[in-house]
């Protein structure tokens, strides 16, 4: 600060360092370019949340697309070209998210992006795909938006949605005998949404209501909404929670012998916080993204040779992902190349068969319509930990919302 | 150093980056223009920190408020860009009047932590006015609209990349013009001994809520630009987290010197950029850089750079 003054440099000096410092702006990594997509590798760009609050998230993407990918690339790839995944951390920062797609996009020939963890990095990134003339096709994104609102016509949903889970829950409840209902989310937009669908399904099935609640991420101790549940005199209450506040909640729930008097119903039931909280997760009832134990001959072949690689049974996200990847392969082989223009038409009206059943891709918003499952996580033999046992499923039909829609009418 | 020589380097620096879009591919415009937008945002911090010895632990409040103003305009309004970038500048300086009046009512560590406080509370309000900023889930699919008087150009690659490198050069020569006149030798003055300063008569509570207002509008703009550039403004850009790190951009750039931010800014970009892509430790190693710099390089990349070009460089151990 105080060399300002002191110093002369020549002008030779001076020179080298507004170059040094151009050169510093352009590393020499990133001048290079390579060699057009139509041939060579496919490449599919993954920029992951591997780092921060859903890096445990990002994590199962990136081994079920890696799995994936070895087990084709043993197969001589697609169309004879063999795989490559571009994976990159994002630490859950929709800023880098966008900018990872974007070197991925122009600098190292990815046409194909997925594996994208956070709602809010994904709708960061799909106003960008046409320019980037490159197909999304989202492995786990749930916001109900981006089949919606925010739809364009270079992103693909191969996952189930958050309403589409919200629904099988809904669907369920109709059958059973409970009427009063409570909600508990976390306090930011996925919370209030999940909540809202949820409340509107619950009286468009002529039950009741009773009231809801949010908490903000990070809420350590639960005992207050604990007793505000317990006095709401409901049957259920709805939790759209996830990680820590989700196995907090789940824990102190249970010291608190909440499960005994109502019934707990979440929107999502991952492996992950049942190995968290263990049997604190017992009767707890929600829909599934995808579940080891589904009875499905493809599903069974998966998980045997999901086991044999990593001694561990396929997590929710690694499942969904696998999934993704399965479609996004048939769409490849069905249109011979992965230029959008080529590969969008192909992946559209598109129907596969893999370890949730039949997903079909229907053109009108690119949503993959498929079952939806409600699951029980219960004890069962030969397993340490409590596991989800499916207790309903619901057909595609039924789950998925109208084209462009969030909502359903009945 | 000599101006004349100053001169030339920054004239050199410039053509550089004015010739940039000739030669280089998309990707490395992208960056470059990402660097641009960042730079001004850490210039912006070195008139606080730098020059007045206000250390601001929430400068992303200026950056966010830019970027969300703007991005509102431009998804609500069919204001043209142009327009909208700055007038998210002119009203995150209004706020920047604000929160000097606020801030200044400390000084030292109460100050930075008023300052801290701000940014939180906008984080805050971000997070829950759902119909305003989107929530968590941020304003996404944010337009560069041209407008009707025919500013096309700026809304491609590099028509953008010159409109932020104009936003640069122009608060560059705002900045330097500032720090050169009367009411920068006060502000150098406040940073040396605020006591001396106050004694000599002058009102430098006043001067403080100037400096943290044209701080404020010029981070302000940084985010407008930031707003179209992106497409999308978030929590991420109000979070303390960034705060933080234009602090460590405008240290390891070289504080109090203008153009050592700009180059910290750059610098910072594209080491998170580069480090995250080949392992998942990067935060660990961008940490270890980060304390060679303080211990090693003290007067940053700017200092370290025109140290070595006339052989003077020594090592903190050897300073005073």
């Amino acid at each position: 600060m105080h060399m300002s003054g002191q110093f002369r440099p020549s002008r030779r000096a001076m020179l080298k360092v507004g170059l040094a410092g151009a050169a510093g702006l352009a590393a020499p990594a990133i001048l290079s370019t390579s060699p057009r997509a139509e041939s060579g590798p496919i490449k599919i760009g993954m920029p992951v949340a591997l780092t921060g609050p859903l890096g445990s998230v990002g994590q199962q993407t990136k081994r079920g697309a890696e799995f994936w990918a070895k087990l084709q690339n043993a197969k001589g790839g697609i169309l004879g070209r063999p795989i490559e995944l571009v994976i990159e951390d994002t630490a859950g920062n929709p800023a880098n998210c966008v900018r990872k797609a974007q070197e991925m996009v122009e600098r190292r020939d990815c046409r194909l992006i997925t594996g994208i963890t956070l709602s809010s990095e994904a709708l960061a990134v799909v106003p960008k795909l046409t320019e980037w003339d490159s197909i999304f096709i989202s492995g786990i994104n749930g916001d109900g938006r981006l089949t919606a609102d925010s739809f364009v016509p270079n992103f693909f949903r191969a996952n189930i949605s958050g309403p589409m889970g919200t629904r099988a829950v809904s669907l369920y409840l109709r059958k059973s005998n409970m009427t009063k209902f409570y909600g508990l989310g976390l306090d930011y937009a996925w919370g209030h949404n999940s909540i809202g669908v949820f409340e509107d399904e619950v009286k468009n099935g002529k039950k009741e209501f009773v009231g809801k609640i949010f908490a903000p991420t990070g809420t350590k101790d639960y005992s207050p909404y604990i007793t505000k549940i317990r006095q709401s005199g409901a049957d259920a209450v709805f939790l759209v929670m996830q990680g820590d506040d989700n196995n907090a909640f789940l824990s102190q729930a249970q010291q608190y012998r909440l499960p005994e008097k109502v019934k707990l119903l979440t929107e999502i039931v991952d492996l992950a916080s049942i190995r968290a909280v263990g049997d604190a997760s017992l009767g707890l009832i929600g829909s599934s993204r995808y579940s080891f134990t589904y009875d499905h001959p493809l599903n069974n072949e998966f998980v045997a040779a999901w086991k044999k690689e990593y001694n561990t049974y396929p997590d929710t996200f690694e499942g969904e992902q696998w999934q993704a990847m399965k479609v996004l392969e048939a769409g490849i082989t069905k249109a011979g190349g992965i230029e959008a223009a080529k590969l969008r038409p192909a992946l559209e009206d598109i129907e596969v068969e893999s370890v949730k059943g039949k997903v079909f891709i229907r053109k009108c918003d690119h949503q993959g319509v498929q079952q939806g499952f409600m699951v029980e996580v219960k004890k069962k033999a030969g397993f340490e930990t409590p596991v989800p046992e499916v207790i309903a499923t619901f057909p595609g039909d039924q789950t998925t919302p109208d084209c462009n829609k969030m909502a359903y009418k009945d | 150093m000599k101006p004349l020589t100053t001169g030339i380097a920054g004239i050199a620096l410039l053509a550089v980056l004015v010739l940039a879009p000739l030669g280089l591919p998309p990707f490395a415009m992208t960056l470059l223009t990402e660097a641009v937008i960042l730079g001004l945002f850490a210039m912006s911090l070195d008139l606080m920190f730098g020059y007045t010895r206000l250390v601001s632990f929430g400068h992303a409040a200026a950056y966010g408020l830019g970027a969300y103003a703007c991005g509102w305009l431009l998804l609500n309004t069919g204001m043209p860009m142009l327009f909208a970038v700055f007038a998210g500048a002119l009203l995150t300086g209004i706020v920047g009047l604000g929160v000097g009046w606020m801030c200044t009512l400390a000084t030292g560590v109460s100050f930075s932590m008023l300052t801290l406080a701000f940014a939180q509370l906008l984080y805050a309000i971000s997070f829950k006015w759902t119909s305003v900023t989107g929530g968590s889930d941020g304003l996404a699919g944010i337009p560069r609209t041209v407008g009707p008087f025919g500013f096309a150009a700026l809304s491609s690659k590099a028509g953008f990349y010159y409109f932020a490198l104009a936003c640069l050069v122009g608060g560059f020569l705002a900045c330097r013009a500032l720090v050169r006149s009367p009411f920068g030798a006060v502000l150098r003055g406040i940073r040396e001994n605020e006591a001396k300063t106050t004694a000599l008569g002058y009102n430098t509570r006043l001067y403080k809520i100037a400096v943290v207002a044209v701080a404020y509008g010029l981070g302000g703009l940084a985010g407008g630009l930031y707003a179209p550039f992106a497409g999308f403004a978030n929590t991420e850009l109000l979070f303390w987290l960034l705060s933080g790190q234009v602090l460590i951009m405008v240290i390891v750039g070289g504080a109090g010197t203008l153009v050592g931010p700009i180059l910290g800014a750059a610098f910072f970009m594209l080491m998170e950029h580069q480090l995250s892509a080949w392992t998942e430790a990067w935060a660990l190693y961008f940490g270890l850089i980060f304390i060679a710099f303080v211990l090693f390089a003290p007067e940053g990349i700017w200092g370290l750079a025109t140290g070595l070009a006339t052989g003077r460089f020594r090592p903190a151990s050897e300073r005073h």
